[in-house]
């Protein structure tokens, strides 16, 4: 369970990216968030996980609040919480077994990563997420020689390493070509259904939106515009959309 | 000056006039703020630059005169000019009506002008040279400067009137044109003051072509040679009083080489102070039993028993002949002691020398050996300096990267607990210094190993202490809660923890600025006030501190130590590696120790700054990645940071390799070991070809360093 509570932030130059936003979202939600670029969806999954430190408000993530946590209980926190990005944010020049395995760092020893070393059950269960993404045979290739598909996944099997509870998804499918943004998403749908990880994904096309999350809240300017369950989406009326979108918006049609 | 035709008509002669009072003047009253001030501004300071040269090349105590001179040429420059602008108006109105000959009466002008200015040099050198030294340079430069403030003097007031009559309409001010004379002034200037003096360069070339080809070509002396000498000698006495016979000469011997000479008794000859030579007495000179063909030496070897070749005395080359004589006439040559010390008959020896033909026994010369063994020493302080470059740089590198310090906000807590572990751990290490330290036998008798333990244990409990009296620290104020009472507190401990520094700030103060304004014994006497002030100072900021901060907020560390960092290692990097080399062979001695220490010093610095910006550079991405995985920040640094700056790391580490190495070849030049060390006594020396060598092994070195680098790194980038 997750509570989002009048949460706020502005940037040090003064821009406010939220405006006293508040939601919930119940355990094993597919939570999508749209929204303009700048609407505020990236600084909002940021705050959560408090990547960024939101000026006010409050984040409760099963009953505690984030917001207040020292750094070292803010790590323990953090560890339950997976986060994949828009530019999957991977170490270029390591290995994808590197890769994969620093989703385990929050559960090693820092001493021990100072020599690089993961416990035997670590490495086994990278081989296994690794099988599961579909990508074992890419296990000791560097990560940029993948293609953008293949290093998204690896991005998700890092954030599976974790034992999530949750998956914070910011723009997972936007460098990406449709197809692959379907399976990328069908991936997550799989990850939500099967292991009850709750998904909280930023998307651009209202179509995925209505395909794959359960419920859906908007964002403009900073403030929640709009939140509403799988069916109101479906019957999102131009109107309401443009509420969401801004003035000029268009539905596209992508497939 | 170009766009005169267009506005011939209005014209503001007010302005021109204020203009003519107060360079600019004109120009700011019309509107042209900015145009005036810059006017001011270049009028101003080339009339200030050619009043310095004066007072430079004229070295007058007193400024006023050299002021007076400069006015009078400025007069002098500015009246000129006017007669000439003043003819060529003249011309083009009434004679020249084509446009094309207009514009070379202008330049007829400039022309005349800067003859005219040149030929007024002479008149005001002699003015200002008067019983002083002369130094053209700088008479020619405070010319140039002052005629050229005369020209653009009258060029504004010119400009005034016009821009004084455009109310309207303003043009862009005609910055290039004073961009252009302030360049030609600085060059004048700059070509002066370095004393460029190309003539020189020229005409005494020659004096190089002694000291090249030694150099070039040094091979000889890297090697050695041996020779065989046979010699023969014959005594003779000079000078020679009357009644002397001199040594007995030498009679012809059957089995070895033999010389003789007739007389063996003579004078020496002589060189007056008044110049020209009196020569000595003429010996005729036989031997025999050389080996016939060969060319023989003939040497003189003074009393004091210092051989010397007797030039313009006679042939001092002589080839044997085919029966193994030679015959040849030599003057006694001049004494090297003064007659007057060498009283009486003294007896020199005239040398026969025959040589055999120089062996290569295919060994380095000494010479040789040496330069090599000082190379190698080169390389190795290189090596070295880069070697303890790295491993300091790098962790300094990640204090000083703006990118990773940023987000450093330590809670106050852990900041509080470092400042009383840091306490704690210097009292308990001086503690158990001094205890182990009077076990061994006093503190003056205790091996340094003592006292590094000590530090270490300062260190440990330091560091240990900090955690968990941070944690301490943190239950007492939750207990009291972070308002009223655990403010307060809290506040109180900050106090109580700066009050330490502010203590020794003061005594500082005392003892440094007070004790040099007052003297020693007054200062003394207030010390105690000063550090008590200055322990109460301090503890009042952070008293102020510790109440105004907003509970919860952490203190931005990261910042304060990446300033710190980056300014130390700024100021450490512009000061030569050839500075620090005086320090450090001073602090350690001469050698090449002290060498690998400046350049440590300098690489750490320069590396670090280096290192710095490459991890400022890296993708955020990853890291971001990571913090979200929960990784703590020495994880990140080491799986997202460390991977991404390798490539850049190691090409600046050899990067460095390579300047260091060069930079230690001339190292030695003040004192810090290595081929350097060598390469300035042997210039001093005058031995060039021992000079080449070093700069041939210093080349070929840094060639192949250069190739090697530059081939490493293309590998691993």
């Amino acid at each position: 369970m997750l509570k989002v509570e009048n949460l706020t932030h502005i940037y040090p130059d003064g821009t406010v990216a939220l405006r006293d936003v508040s939601f919930e979202v119940p355990d094993g939600e597919f939570l999508g968030i749209i929204g303009l670029s700048g609407s505020g969806k990236s600084t909002l999954l940021r705050c959560i996980n408090r990547l960024l430190d939101p000026t006010e408000g409050k984040v409760i993530w099963n009953g505690v609040d984030l917001t207040e946590l020292d750094q070292a209980d803010l790590r323990k926190s953090r560890r339950e919480i997976g986060m994949i990005f828009q530019h999957f944010n991977l170490v270029r020049r390591s290995s994808v077994m590197t890769n994969v395995l620093s989703g385990r760092l929050g559960y090693t020893a820092p001493s021990w990563s100072l020599i690089n070393r993961f416990s035997r059950k670590d490495r086994e269960k990278a081989v296994a997420v690794l099988e599961r993404m579909g990508i074992s045979n890419k296990a000791y290739n560097r990560a940029d020689e993948l293609s953008g598909g293949q290093q998204q996944r690896v991005g998700i099997a890092r954030a599976l390493m974790q034992d999530p509870k949750m998956i914070l998804a910011d723009e997972p499918v936007a460098s990406l070509d449709p197809v692959l943004a379907h399976s990328i998403l069908g991936a997550l749908e799989t990850l939500n259904k099967e292991d009850k990880i709750t998904v909280l994904c930023s998307l651009h096309f209202l179509d995925l939106v209505q395909r794959y999350a359960t419920r859906v809240v908007g964002l403009r300017d900073g403030r929640l515009v709009y939140s509403g369950s799988k069916e109101d989406v479906g019957k999102l009326s131009d109107q309401r959309f443009k509420d969401i979108y801004g003035e000029e918006a268009q539905r596209l049609d992508t497939d | 000056m170009t766009e005169s035709n267009q506005s011939m008509t209005k014209t503001s002669p007010l302005q021109g006039l204020l203009s003519a009072f107060i360079p600019g003047l004109g120009q700011f009253v019309a509107g042209l703020r900015a145009r005036g001030f810059y006017i001011f501004a270049t009028v101003f300071t080339m009339g200030g630059l050619s009043v310095w040269t004066i007072a430079q090349r004229a070295r007058f105590p007193d400024y006023g005169l050299s002021l007076g001179i400069f006015l009078r040429l400025s007069v002098q420059a500015a009246a000129l000019l006017l007669f000439l602008l003043a003819a060529q108006r003249l011309l083009t109105r009434f004679i020249l009506h084509d446009p094309v000959a207009q514009t070379f009466s202008g330049y007829g002008v400039g022309i005349l002008y800067v003859l005219a200015v040149t030929y007024l040099t002479q008149s005001f050198l002699s003015l200002a040279a008067a019983g002083v030294e002369t130094n053209q340079y700088h008479a020619t430069t405070a010319v140039f400067a002052a005629a050229a403030m005369a020209a653009l003097w009258i060029w504004q007031i010119g400009d005034a009137a016009r821009v004084g009559g455009l109310s309207s309409q303003q043009p862009k001010p005609s910055i290039g044109s004073l961009i252009f004379i302030a360049c030609v002034i600085i060059f004048i200037l700059g070509y002066n003051i370095t004393g460029i003096n190309l003539p020189k360069a020229i005409s005494e070339y020659q004096d190089t072509a002694i000291l090249l080809p030694r150099m070039f070509w040094p091979w000889r002396n890297a090697f050695e040679y041996t020779q065989e000498f046979e010699e023969a000698t014959q005594k003779i006495q000079a000078p020679c009083p009357a009644g002397d016979e001199g040594p007995p000469a030498n009679s012809p011997d059957p089995d070895v080489a033999w010389v003789s000479a007739t007389p063996t008794c003579g004078d020496l000859s002589e060189r007056p102070i008044t110049g020209g030579l009196m020569l000595g007495t003429e010996l005729t000179i036989t031997g025999g039993n050389f080996t016939p063909g060969q060319v023989v030496d003939i040497l003189w070897n003074n009393p004091i028993g210092n051989a010397f070749r007797p030039r313009g005395m006679g042939p001092t080359e002589i080839t044997i002949d085919l029966d193994g004589g030679f015959s040849t006439q030599l003057n006694i040559p001049d004494a090297v002691i003064s007659a007057s010390t060498a009283v009486g008959a003294q007896i020199h020896t005239l040398v026969v020398r025959q040589s055999s033909e120089e062996v290569f026994t295919g060994r380095l010369s000494q010479d040789m050996i040496l330069a090599l063994e000082l190379m190698l020493q080169t390389i190795m302080i290189g090596l070295m300096a880069t070697f303890f470059g790295i491993i300091l740089a790098f962790p300094v590198s990640f204090l000083a990267a703006r990118n990773l310090m940023a987000p450093v906000v330590s809670p106050l807590n852990r900041i509080v607990g470092s400042g009383i572990g840091l306490i704690a751990g210097v009292w308990a290490g001086g503690i158990i210094t001094g205890q182990i330290a009077n076990r061994l036998g006093g503190l003056a008798e205790a091996p340094i190993q003592i006292f590094l333990a000590g530090i270490f244990a300062v260190g440990m409990l330091g560091l240990l202490g900090f955690q968990s009296i941070g944690t301490l620290f943190t239950r007492l104020t939750n207990s009291l809660g972070a308002q009223g009472t655990g403010k307060v507190l809290t506040s109180l401990v900050l106090a109580a923890l700066a009050a330490a520094p502010g203590y020794l700030l003061g005594i500082g103060f005392s003892r440094g600025i007070r004790s040099i304004v007052l003297g020693d014994e007054v200062a003394a006497l207030q010390e105690s006030t000063y550090a008590i002030a200055g322990a109460l100072l301090l503890a009042l900021v952070a008293a102020l501190y510790g109440m105004l901060r907003r509970s919860g907020e952490g203190v931005k560390i990261g910042m304060a130590i990446y300033t710190v960092s980056r300014t130390i290692m700024n100021i450490v990097r512009s000061i030569e590696p050839l500075i620090w080399a005086i320090v450090a062979s001073i602090w350690v001695g001469l050698g090449p120790f002290a060498g690998t220490m400046a350049l440590t010093v300098h690489t750490i610095a320069a590396l670090g700054k280096l290192y710095s910006e490459a991890i400022e550079s890296i993708d955020q991405g990853p890291l971001e990645a990571l913090q979200a995985t929960g990784a703590n920040r020495l994880q990140t640094i080491v799986y997202a940071v460390v991977p991404q700056i390798l490539p850049p790391f190691i090409s600046f580490t050899i990067y460095r390799w390579d300047i260091n190495v060069r930079l230690s070849t001339i190292i030695g030049l003040v004192g810090g070991g290595g081929i350097g060390f060598v390469l300035i006594q042997w210039m001093r020396l005058y031995q060039y070809e021992n000079v080449g060598i070093a700069v041939w092994l210093i080349t070929i070195t840094v060639a192949t360093l250069d190739y090697v680098s530059s081939t490493i790194r293309e590998r691993f980038v």
